[in-house]
């Protein structure tokens, strides 16, 4: 038959691209992360679409940072501790569930989803092949909430099956063919798709406005006193926190801002161009100077600081519109696609601009980490986020739609991501795994949230919603919007050190 | 603070609606059919063994396809799986996988749901059961007692409209003995649960009811007459609903011989019209071409004729899959190793096969009229097509595509 492609050996699960530095790998329990205590006995993740127990009052974590539920780590040396931790998940949702053709139906593809995932992390690829058409058999995206879950993450799994045959990354071939413009242009098309999902997930879940109002509540804090203002947005997508913003500095007391200038970072200069317009036309609304510059590309590439001045002031340093200018900094992560490029180039960049605030709102989700570790983490969060979803969803065929619409585009996108070998950055970089540490080690210091006017309108938002499952935790100066303990967003703030700040490659 | 929060929800609101970033329709239109663009390409540099542009074409169809996206994505995903299967040598232990999950996982009432939504949203298989039933009718017209052979896969679904019209048609209905043959596939028990239910239906319309099962047939082609228990006083009718194509291509023309040792008084073909008899090896790009063609037009069928969010759609879809797999990724003609074929061939191709034992018997413009009827009761895209001078029967057309034949044949 096609011997070349019957004979190429599948790629290992555990190594990225060639020459990248591969994630630690699952089977060497010796690279593991130090075992993280379980929050609860038991049980797996509470009240998510796998199991039907309720959820119990967290126990204290000994991880100051996450609220976020661990699997409990067995001693076993033999058996990688997340493999074991995620047999006990199994076992755990087994004891915790009742009885019923539901939660069975539930367990029996909990299982087989973790069977596979085992089998794909070993490299056991013809096992993990026999095991994925009963779990597609079993799951559909129209059905019950581990139905659904399981439908992408099969999907997901088989994504990586393939991929993992012909390898991760787009092959070099020695004659291009006539395909790869008609596929360029499909992936600017599925770019577009995201962003109208996005807008249906704004409407659907509070994820969105949690991350944009606490975003924007901090920032407008280090605002206080300023009249100029530069906002680098690393992703802005549709633009869509910043007409907020807009609002709270145009009606403020005191020091009314003068002029807002916002920096906007994406992939297509059209999209950012028709957002840039948008935001313009926003902000004559309330009588705010504007000017919109747009930046095609990946804020990780950049290295020239000079692309963030204003345009047209020629021969000044930093832009002076009548007082000095104030940059601050926002992003708020997710994994339908790449970013930053690089994030070490990122976190450098943030230093070297010294920005008055960096705003983060970040998924309590690594992208780190070896195949079933984030395999396992990400069954527990978008378990969590399909609940949310399901309980939040309008009755009727079009709330479903939109439901639909976003599980499909967004978080099947995502699940796609986490699942593809080297994770969602998908460049073999080493991803970074807390967006907070990696700030605190290039020597900002976290500005607390807990306590003030962003954690009162996180309340206020929580408390407007008709759905109940949502929580809201201050911890560590951080705000983290779970649903039902299982923590899903976790919004910072940060600043720069007074002392000079360290260089690359310390307090990593 | 609360009019503050209020007023950025308002904006937040306001921001996300007033400008929904167009979905880039245009664009998509632009694109158009890439699918099948981006999967003709992978089939020619399979038929060639060119490994690094197989390569390249797999990557681009895997990150583009997605079984729960778009008609375009859909298609990518299902043909996706199976150039990989064939790429990777692994069509024929996909397929057993395939094919015993579905037995495993089907249960009567989800296979009968399935079967029922797609009556009710198109015309597909219910266009061959009434000109089936109609051509039956007629022939037994007069005949004490039939013997009604049911070669398909349609669970029954066929005959509570025929045992009506046995009903109503005559002051004293004739007995009806019907035999049921099953390949491995449907499940014993769900046939004899399906035989329990016509049995009582029988009962209400006042007609004698006989109802037997030949089952767990390894393959179609190893019916013999003697399964059968022909008995002397019956009229024979052989139904065969999407039958044929189940049997091996090179089995065919015995089947077919066999099918004339049963003296039938009329034998009735449905067959849906598409020609992936090309082999795996012989022509591959021109069954793929072939499949590609007949797919696209089943999908964009399911797609107008379900909801979006439809199940029973995706069960169907599911069902395509497999035999895709089959078709394009498997060698040998037998399905999963020893299991039903996949291997459609066109109306004409039928004919040369079915003329060396019977000859066609024309639908009557009763029976016509009865499909016609039929058709109205759907949405508008389905028509009636006279077969050709040299092809008899009858053609169900979707968006002027000739999509399913039937005919009658006698001896």
């Amino acid at each position: 038959m096609l011997q070349g492609l019957h004979s190429l050996q599948p790629i290992n699960a555990s190594a990225a691209a060639a020459g990248a530095a591969p994630p630690a790998s699952p089977s060497a329990s010796s690279s593991m992360r130090p075992p993280k205590r379980c929050d609860r006995s038991g049980a797996g993740a509470s009240g998510t679409a796998f199991s039907a127990s309720s959820p119990s009052a967290a126990e204290g974590d000994d991880d100051e940072r996450r609220s976020r539920k661990r699997p409990n780590q067995q001693a076993d040396p033999g058996e990688s501790s997340v493999a074991a931790g995620a047999r006990e998940l199994e076992v755990g949702a087994a004891t915790a569930a009742g009885v019923g053709e539901g939660e069975a139906g539930g367990l029996r593809l909990l299982g087989l989803l973790l069977r596979c995932a085992e089998a794909v992390a070993m490299d056991r690829l013809g096992e993990a092949r026999e095991l994925l058409p009963e779990i597609t058999e079993l799951s559909s995206p129209y059905g019950s909430p581990p139905e659904r879950v399981a439908a992408y993450f099969a999907e997901a799994l088989h994504f990586r099956i393939v991929s993992s045959h012909i390898g991760a990354y787009p092959p070099i071939s020695a004659a291009p063919t006539a395909a790869l413009p008609l596929y360029r242009t499909l992936a600017l098309i599925q770019n577009q798709r995201i962003a109208q999902a996005f807008h249906a997930f704004n409407s659907v879940s509070p994820l969105v406005k949690f991350a944009h109002f606490t975003a924007n509540q901090a920032i407008s804090q280090a605002l206080e006193g300023e009249e100029s203002v530069h906002v680098i947005d690393l992703d802005i997508m549709q633009g869509l926190q910043w007409p907020g913003l807009f609002h709270i500095l145009a009606s403020r007391h005191g020091h009314r801002i003068r002029s807002i200038r916002i920096t906007g970072v994406g992939s297509s200069l059209d999209l950012l161009e028709a957002t840039g317009r948008r935001l313009s036309d926003f902000a004559a609304g309330l009588g705010l100077a504007f000017e919109f510059h747009p930046l095609e590309g990946k804020i990780g590439h950049i290295a020239d600081l000079a692309v963030f001045r204003p345009q047209r002031k020629e021969g000044q340093v930093h832009g002076r519109v009548g007082r000095e200018e104030v940059t601050v900094v926002n992003w708020t992560q997710h994994c339908l696609y790449d970013v930053t490029g690089s994030d070490l180039g990122a976190v450098q960049l943030l230093r070297a601009l010294r920005p008055r605030l960096v705003a983060v709102v970040e998924q309590d989700l690594s992208h780190a980490g070896g195949f079933l570790e984030r395999f396992v983490e990400a069954l527990h969060y978008y378990s969590a986020m399909f609940d949310a979803l399901g309980e939040g969803t309008a009755a009727g065929a079009a709330g479903e739609g939109e439901r639909h619409l976003v599980e499909r585009q967004l978080l099947g996108a995502e699940i796609r991501n986490i699942l593809a070998v080297g994770g969602p950055k998908r460049t073999g970089e080493a991803g970074v795994g807390r967006w907070g540490e990696q700030l605190r080690a290039a020597g900002f210091h976290m500005v607390s949230l807990a306590g003030g006017p962003a954690a009162q309108q996180a309340g206020l938002l929580l408390g407007m919603l008709p759905c109940k499952g949502y929580t809201l935790v201050e911890e560590g100066g951080c705000l983290r919007l779970g649903w039902k303990d299982l923590s899903l967003l976790t919004a910072s703030a940060w600043q720069p050190s007074a002392a000079p700040l360290s260089s690359p490659g310390e307090g990593r | 603070m609360n009019m503050h929060n209020l007023r950025q929800l308002q904006l937040h609101s306001q921001a996300s609606s007033s400008h929904p970033p167009d979905p880039g329709d245009t664009s998509a239109a632009a694109a158009g059919r890439w699918a099948a663009k981006l999967l003709r390409e992978c089939a020619a540099a399979v038929a060639e063994k060119d490994s690094a542009r197989i390569h390249h074409l797999l990557w681009m169809l895997n990150e583009l396809a997605s079984p729960y996206g778009d008609r375009e994505q859909r298609l990518a995903s299902h043909f996706l799986q199976a150039l990989f299967c064939r790429a990777t040598d692994s069509g024929d232990r996909c397929l057993r996988t395939l094919t015993s999950v579905a037995e495993r996982s089907r249960s009567f009432e989800s296979t009968r749901r399935v079967m029922l939504r797609f009556q009710e949203a198109s015309p597909w298989a219910t266009f061959g059961h009434v000109a089936a039933n109609g051509a039956i009718l007629e022939a037994m017209e007069g005949e004490p007692k039939l013997h009604i052979i049911d070669i398909s896969n349609t669970y029954c679904t066929q005959w509570p409209t025929l045992l009506e019209a046995l009903a109503t048609r005559s002051d004293e209905a004739p007995h009806l003995r019907l035999t049921v043959v099953v390949t491995t596939g449907a499940g014993d028990s769900v046939v004899r649960e399906i035989g329990r239910r016509m049995e009582r239906f029988a009962r209400l319309m006042g007609v004698p009811f006989e109802f037997c099962m030949v089952g767990a047939l390894p393959r179609l082609a190893e019916l013999r007459e003697e399964a059968l228990k022909l008995r002397e006083d019956e009229a024979v009718a052989v139904n065969c609903l999407g039958a044929l194509r189940r049997v091996s291509t090179d089995e065919r023309g015995a089947f077919v011989a066999m099918l004339r040792s049963l003296q039938p008084k009329v034998v009735t073909v449905v067959e849906e019209e598409a020609d992936f008899s090309a082999g795996a090896g012989d022509d591959f790009a021109g069954c793929f071409d072939e499949c590609l063609r007949f797919y696209t037009l089943f999908f964009e069928m399911l797609e107008e004729s379900f909801a979006a969010t439809s199940n029973e759609r995706l069960a169907l879809e599911r069902e395509c899959a497999r035999a895709l797999v089959g078709v394009l990724a498997c060698d040998g003609d037998d399905g999963a190793a020893g299991g039903d074929s996949e291997r459609r061939e066109r109306a004409t191709q039928w004919c040369e096969r079915l003329v060396q034992a019977f000859s066609p018997a024309e639908f009557s413009d009763d029976v016509v009229d009865d499909v016609r009827a039929l058709l109205k009761r759907y949405p508008a895209g389905w028509s009636l097509l006279p077969a050709r001078a040299e092809v008899p029967g009858l053609y169900l057309t979707w968006k002027e595509e000739p999509v399913v034949w039937a005919s009658a044949w006698k001896m």
